[in-house]
């Protein structure tokens, strides 16, 4: 199966969720405050927005279709191909980088000192990468976060989070 | 009249002429372009990031420095790709892909040097071209755009989704135009800026104050970028020396019609609103293939191909500024995050602007001009050490990426919630690019969204809801048949490309 077979399936996930979106952006406009006229209302554009979403999303839809992104769908799930998916070794890189993302924005840049949350995330991301010997990833994380801390705040007077 | 207005506008250009020519300015110009061609030559930094990671350091500047920083980035960057491409086959920047198509193939005959010396000098030409049609032409779009009403705005923001989602998708353009409308979407988050009514907020107080642009534009092209280059290795290795860089005279004479008639192509396609470097570079490529009597040599190692997409690539940075600069509608993704900077720092492009800010015009072509030239010398000088830079190992390069992009999200606002909003638009870019959807008209739906909103509310209002007085603005009407066209011609596309599919899928079946 090739690259342009998957994208049906994916397109027709995508479809469908655009005609549900633009339902629910069409309900919210309209449940938006009218001050003069309709026209006029913060729900208007918004309300035409969603009308395309639809329409956009039924084309998508109908050419996925054709495409037979529904006998995809239904032969992933016959073969269990999302079970495949978690088991893919560019799917779980791509995961790992990400929850050590989530785990950097979310827990360490609120809580740490910008150099120290800086230097744990570069130490854990080289090292998962496998980019240097260890002794190596200690001293570019600790070298690169208090240099870029350096550089933003002394020599550019940038604020840091 | 006509005279006077000519010479006003000569005056103005030797005053913004002798107000850049000064030291700090000149240091800052060439530091960025060197900043730039380090960053663009990098495989997975591209010029749209460059901008995005160096876009920090300009807000400690003076408003005119920070203007020349962030050109002499952008144009250092455009060019900087063409190292990468040519040395091992992996543009820096994807509007250097076009270039690796010939630059390769020469590298691997031992001439890198010779097909990196003709990228800089074409891109040199380019640069030249794009300035001299900046300041010809820009003035009379200035005057048309002063008689633009809501109508034309709103259709004109239209225009540019629809044109970009067009160019920038190649098979199916229903995907450029699902992610330009969703950039719409999200420009109505927050509060509604003729009644303060707040839109899709979700009750966050934090999403009231609508999606700051920089950190939604650093997490579509710099976090999603990080996820795109991080999740495989690719590893290359560089082939040959770089001996001889700059060419023969009468090889530099042989390539100049194909870097005028790149260059003119460059700046038409910068000039349409998000189309951007990569387009314009594939173009010319082309264009220059069917047009050369050495066509059939072209991607074999032709140094007429090297010239033609990066003289083209380049021609498309004044290009993409005519539009920015006019009705403050970028015409590449690095334009839009030029113009997010200069929005930042208080200057509204746009008709008024030659009123409000006379000289700006000229203060971008002269540091456009003195970056080219900083181009020109520090590209041919550098072009050997480059090679070193392009030893780095992205697994150490992207991680530290992050950090700086946290920086250019929060130090605008000084927001902790921008970072967060720069890792949502992260991931979203990286799920789009994965499944073929554009970025470029997302991020020109996101400047857009504000001016369509606005100005159709207002216009139907002035109207009282009729779409009758549209009929007596030639501008308008212009701009509607070319929407409608656009659209036509992109569902025919669509239909062709899903009928395409059906019939591959049903004789896969009866061969199965």
């Amino acid at each position: 199966m090739g690259k342009m077979d998957k994208m049906a399936a994916a397109d027709l996930i995508m479809g469908l969720f655009l005609i549900v979106f633009g339902g629910i952006a069409i309900r919210t406009s309209l449940n938006m405050k009218v001050y003069k006229t309709f026209l006029d209302a913060p729900g208007f554009f918004p309300f035409i927005l969603g009308i395309i979403f639809i329409f956009l999303g039924s084309v998508m839809t109908f050419s996925s279709f054709r495409r037979k992104g529904f006998e995809q769908i239904k032969q992933s799930i016959k073969n269990f191909q999302i079970i495949y998916l978690f088991s893919n070794i560019k799917f779980k890189r791509v995961m790992i980088l990400i929850a050590l993302m989530v785990i950097y924005i979310f827990i360490f840049i609120d809580r740490l000192n910008f150099i120290i949350a800086t230097a744990l995330y570069l130490f854990f991301t080289l090292y998962y990468l496998k980019s240097a010997n260890i002794i190596k990833i200690i001293f570019i994380s600790i070298i690169t976060s208090y240099l870029i801390s350096a550089f933003f705040t002394s020599f550019f007077r940038i604020p840091l989070p | 009249m006509m005279f006077d207005s000519f010479l006003q506008q000569v005056n103005l250009f030797f005053h913004a002429f002798t107000a850049q020519l000064y030291l700090t300015n000149i240091l800052i110009i060439a530091f960025a372009t060197l900043m730039g061609i380090i960053i663009g030559a990098i495989p997975g930094l591209t010029a749209t990031m460059a901008l995005a990671l160096l876009i920090n350091l300009s807000y400690g500047m003076q408003f005119d420095l920070a203007i020349s920083f962030l050109l002499g980035v952008y144009v250092g960057a455009i060019m900087g790709g063409c190292y990468s491409a040519i040395m091992i086959n992996i543009p820096g920047t994807p509007a250097a892909a076009a270039t690796a198509l010939d630059g390769f193939p020469l590298a691997k005959r031992g001439e890198g040097g010779l097909a990196i010396g003709a990228g800089v000098i074409a891109s040199f030409v380019g640069m030249l071209i794009s300035i001299a049609c900046l300041i010809f032409i820009t003035p009379f779009i200035y005057k048309i755009a002063l008689k633009f009403g809501q109508w034309e705005y709103f259709l004109l923001a239209v225009f540019g989704v629809m044109i970009c989602g067009n160019l920038s998708t190649g098979k199916d353009p229903v995907k450029g135009w699902v992610v330009g409308f969703l950039g719409f979407f999200t420009a109505m988050i927050g509060l509604d800026k003729v009644y303060a009514y707040p839109r899709f907020t979700l009750g966050l107080l934090q999403l009231k104050g609508g999606i700051s642009l920089i950190p939604a534009l650093i997490g579509v092209f710099g976090i999603s970028e990080i996820l795109i280059v991080l999740e495989e290795e690719i590893p290359y290795k560089i082939l040959g020396k770089i001996t001889k860089i700059i060419p023969s005279w009468k090889t530099i004479y042989s390539l100049i019609p194909t870097a005028i008639r790149s260059g003119i192509i460059g700046v038409g396609i910068g000039a349409v609103p998000g189309a951007g470097e990569d387009v314009a570079a594939w173009v010319a490529y082309d264009v220059g293939k069917r047009s050369s009597k050495q066509g059939e040599k072209f991607g074999t190692g032709c140094l007429e191909g090297v010239a033609a997409a990066e003289t083209a690539n380049n021609a498309c940075i004044g290009g993409a500024m005519i539009p920015l600069l006019t009705l403050a509608i970028p015409g590449s993704p690095p334009a839009a995050m030029f113009l997010a900077a200069i929005w930042l720092h208080g200057v509204q492009p746009g008709p008024m602007l030659p009123i409000e800010h006379p000289g700006f015009l000229y203060e971008v072509a002269i540091s456009l001009l003195i970056a080219t030239f900083f181009m020109l010398i520090l590209g041919l000088i550098i072009a050997k050490p480059i090679a070193s830079i392009l030893k780095i190992r992205r697994e150490i390069l992207m991680p530290i990426v992050l950090p700086l992009t946290v920086i250019g999200a929060y130090a605008g606002g000084v927001r902790i919630f921008d970072i967060k909003v720069t890792f949502f638009f992260g991931i979203l870019g990286y799920i789009l690019r994965k499944l073929d959807y554009p970025m470029a008209p997302l991020v020109l739906g996101i400047i857009l969204g504000p001016l369509a909103d606005i100005s159709f509310r207002q216009a139907l209002m002035q109207s009282r809801g009729s779409l009758i007085p549209l009929l007596g603005r030639p501008v308008g009407i212009v701009l509607l048949v070319a929407i409608a066209w656009i659209a036509y011609s992109g569902f025919r596309r669509t239909i062709e490309y899903t009928r395409k599919h059906t019939q591959k899928d049903t004789g896969m079946i009866q061969e199965g």
